[in-house]
């Protein structure tokens, strides 16, 4: 469900090209924030940084979600400024986020103003789904089927896992000591933040996450959504759904192992569930306001990502 | 009327399949962590049962007695019901920064959920020239916030999800 389908020696191949540029434990210094500067000190001092993710607290990786999430929405047109809309995807994503493994994260859903059909996530618990995909979306079912995935990628923390294993946090403790207020420092590692942000958006938008990544956002999604009461089937189908389409969707899919692949993989369960037991049925807010500003064009966002996808 | 009464027969079956997948990992005198910061434990298997207790983050806890999507577990300290949605089978992170400082509880209220862009992804936004789509993020932000944990609560309940279900 989203343009984040790799190859795992891609990016692992991706990083080591950039892994003397950048160095994701200058992070907190690039950050300007004094809070972290002085944890870092803290960590300085006792040795205490670690390699790899568990080095990535909360204030980290909102910085790096938060800057994640401009590039997507910069990307995808902007976002559907549309309160009913808002309130939906809100209303089940939440439901959803409340029963995953991480349900503190600060959850914030919304719609991309893009015809071309995707979603995607970024740390912190950002989720965003295109218009395109949206409108695909007619009942609550097949919407928490797509969050879910989207859910299920930052619980799992696919992307901050690449930073971890591009090996970033080597040398944290050295790099540490260089402070912000040396001016060249400070601008070094700010480029190294900047650099940071790149590997993870070409991930996004490119290279994609590894096909083993996908499969598990597939599974743990869809368990996600059948704990919290929608219907198993939901994602299923809407994946069936695009696979009937023809051409372009395909064609704005291409990083992603193929939608057969992903299909196999999911038991064939009801996409809908019956009325008896959907208790009220949907939120009532279907894609319909959306669709409105469907021109049915070929997106350039689309014909972007085809042509960076190769 | 038989393909009706097939059809429905179908759709429960594959339900029980599906929560049977989900639930296998969790079943009487295994273990499982609470993943929220406070788990408040319930006398019944009911959301609207009196709360007898509450359990901290990460906190290992072992599981008494299963009742379909409801769990009587034991953390030491309290026992109850909790909904199955309220555990973890693996132990969850406690979210530790470069200072190993654990993620404050309070930092998970409706006052973070207004929370705007770190000042770091500000600086981003300028070095970028993303003004326009931090206009929009901050715009989400905002609109995120206006949804309260009530209302989600109320959607959960008014359409039977979670533990409403």
């Amino acid at each position: 469900m989203n343009a984040r389908f790799g190859l795992i020696p891609a990016i692992i191949f991706a990083f080591a090209a950039h892994a003397s540029a950048f160095d994701f434990g200058s992070l907190g210094n690039a950050l300007g924030n004094d809070r972290i500067n002085q944890g870092i000190d803290t960590a300085r001092d006792l040795g205490k940084v670690a390699k790899g993710i568990a080095g990535i607290g909360p204030e980290e990786e909102k910085a790096i979600g938060d800057s994640v999430a401009l590039e997507i929405v910069s990307r995808y047109g902007g976002l559907v400024r549309d309160d009913a809309i808002m309130r939906r995807v809100n209303l089940v994503g939440r439901s959803l986020a409340r029963y995953s493994d991480r349900p503190d994260l600060s959850w914030r859903f919304a719609v991309l103003d893009s015809n071309s059909v995707n979603a995607f996530s970024a740390p912190a618990g950002y989720v965003f789904i295109t218009r395109g995909l949206y409108d695909l979306a007619t009942d609550d079912d097949a919407l928490a089927g797509i969050l879910g995935h989207e859910i299920a990628h930052i619980t799992r923390k696919h992307a901050l896992n690449i930073i971890a294993k591009s090996d970033a946090l080597t040398g944290a403790t050295n790099q540490l000591v260089m402070r912000s207020s040396n001016a060249r420092a400070l601008d070094s590692q700010l480029q190294q933040f900047d650099l940071g942000i790149g590997q993870i958006t070409k991930t996004l938008f490119e290279t994609g996450y590894s096909p083993q990544s996908e499969f598990d956002a597939d599974k743990v999604g869809h368990d996600l959504a059948a704990l919290t009461g929608f219907a198993p089937g939901g994602l299923r189908g809407v994946l069936v759904h695009l696979q009937h389409r023809s051409g372009r969707v395909e064609k704005a899919f291409s990083t992603h192992p193929p939608l057969k692949a992903r299909i196999s993989r999911l038991p064939d369960e009801p996409a809908l569930l019956s009325p008896a037991l959907s208790g009220n049925g949907n939120t009532g807010v279907g894609p319909t306001a959306a669709a409105q500003g469907n021109t049915g064009k070929v997106d350039e966002d689309e014909e972007n990502f085809a042509k960076g996808a190769k | 009327m038989k393909i009706r009464t097939a059809l429905r027969s179908w759709l429960v079956a594959s339900l029980l399949v599906a929560i049977g997948c989900i639930d296998a990992a969790f079943s009487s005198g295994g273990t499982a962590y609470t993943k929220r910061y406070k788990t408040t434990l319930l006398a019944e298997p009911s959301p609207q049962a009196k709360a007898v207790g509450e359990l901290p983050l990460a906190q290992k806890v072992r599981i008494e007695q299963v009742q379909g999507k409801w769990l009587k577990v034991n953390g030491g300290s309290a026992a109850g019901w909790v909904f199955l949605g309220s555990l973890s089978e693996t132990k969850p992170d406690e979210g530790k920064g470069f200072d190993g400082t654990p993620m404050l509880a309070s930092e998970t209220t409706a006052t973070a959920a207004a929370r705007p862009l770190t000042p770091a992804a500000d600086e981003y936004s300028q070095r970028r020239n993303l003004g326009s789509a931090s206009d929009d993020l901050n715009w989400m932000i905002n609109q995120c916030a206006t949804i309260t944990p009530a209302q989600v609560a109320h959607y959960l309940k008014t359409h039977r999800k979670g533990e409403y279900q």
